[in-house]
């Protein structure tokens, strides 16, 4: 996996050089993730960081880090409630995404990435597929904030634990080429 | 670049196909509750518990489609009824048949799948789900029934002259299930 993703990044790199243009920036998110027709975890906060590559024009390479603490599940059985621990999420990868430009971007994008989801007695390192819309608004140079939602798909085995995720980002241009 | 272009619909696309039943899968709880009390009385004595998955609707719904055991626990209330430490284990009979009724039995034609749940003399112990999870050791046993047939006997023993009780036992299943 983190192969694929170096790759990735390099890839976009070298034709990137080719194009004369782009930004590297560091940004920080945070938000809601909720988890998708799944009754034994509730929705929990995330966080994470993000580097955004962009270059060439239209297209950026995204690699993130996110973590996610979901929330405890409970059931009631026999008069007694029972309470399942919540995941302990990590997840890392890269997204593309299609970006416009200008002051106010409205952008979709789609990724991969790992995911490990830990709790007692279960510890899962999954493949994820990112894919989701965002929305960016630069209200000063080099800043921008970030509104996404994303559907985030950990495959395991022959079905996916799905994560409906709502973020809000604060991205800095740490370096910018015409 | 066109190349490059193409990566978020390929993205998107493998990602579909990858992720299987991604949008119309899901995990869903199956609690089967046991026979309250059961009395595991001695070694000789012993009270097992048939499980019949296909009694719980949301098996039932789901079987056809199931894909995974993605979460198993063993609940309840058990209270050692001697004065010595006792260790209890759950052990899987998967074609139930005739009740058994003595330790030597259960191990002859079973496989333990949880434990042990060290219980002190004359004291009781309520098993959270947290717990519980982390003490299945045979889970891929357990694994093939539920997404076999069903239907499995489960028996506690224990080491030693054991007796104890279990109030309010239940079985708990996450299954992952889709098209």
């Amino acid at each position: 996996m983190k192969r694929v993703i170096l790759a990735a990044c390099l890839a976009v790199a070298l034709v990137g050089r080719s194009a004369h243009a782009g930004s590297i920036g560091v940004g920080v998110f945070g938000g809601l993730s909720v988890p998708v027709v799944q009754s034994d975890v509730e929705q929990g906060s995330m966080f994470g960081v993000r580097v955004p590559i962009k270059l060439v024009p239209l297209v950026a390479v995204e690699p993130y880090f996110a973590s996610s603490a979901l929330g405890d599940a409970q059931e009631d059985v026999l008069g007694v409630t029972y309470t399942r621990e919540g995941f302990d999420s990590k997840a890392y990868g890269a997204n593309v995404m299609l970006t416009m430009g200008g002051p106010l971007q409205f952008y979709p994008f789609a990724g991969i990435g790992q995911t490990k989801l830990k709790r007692p007695g279960s510890d899962l390192s999954l493949t994820t597929y990112n894919f989701g819309l965002g929305l960016g608004i630069s209200p000063a140079p080099k800043i921008s904030v970030h509104i996404r939602g994303e559907l985030a798909a950990a495959v395991d085995g022959e079905a996916s634990r799905k994560f409906a995720n709502a973020t809000v980002g604060l991205s800095y241009a740490l370096f910018s080429a015409p | 670049m066109k190349n490059i272009r193409l990566w978020l619909p390929g993205i998107a696309l493998a990602g579909l196909i990858s992720a299987g039943c991604m949008l119309i899968s899901g995990q869903f709880t199956v609690v089967y509750t046991f026979a309250d009390p059961i009395n595991v009385v001695s070694p000789s004595a012993l009270a097992g518990q048939v499980v019949d998955l296909n009694t719980i609707s949301e098996y039932k719904d789901h079987k056809d489609n199931l894909k995974a055991v993605v979460d198993l626990a063993v609940l309840g209330k058990f209270t050692n009824l001697t004065s010595t430490n006792s260790a209890i284990e759950i052990w899987i009979v998967p074609s139930p048949g005739a009740a058994l009724t003595n330790d030597a039995a259960v191990r002859a034609s079973g496989q333990k799948i949880w434990g042990p749940l060290n219980v002190a003399g004359n004291s009781s112990v309520n098993v959270t789900w947290d717990q519980s999870a982390a003490l299945f050791t045979g889970r891929q046993a357990l694994i093939t029934e539920v997404k076999g047939d069903g239907v499995f006997a489960l028996y506690a023993l224990a080491n030693g002259p054991y007796s104890f009780r279990i109030n309010k036992g239940a079985f708990i299943a996450v299954i992952s299930a889709g098209r």
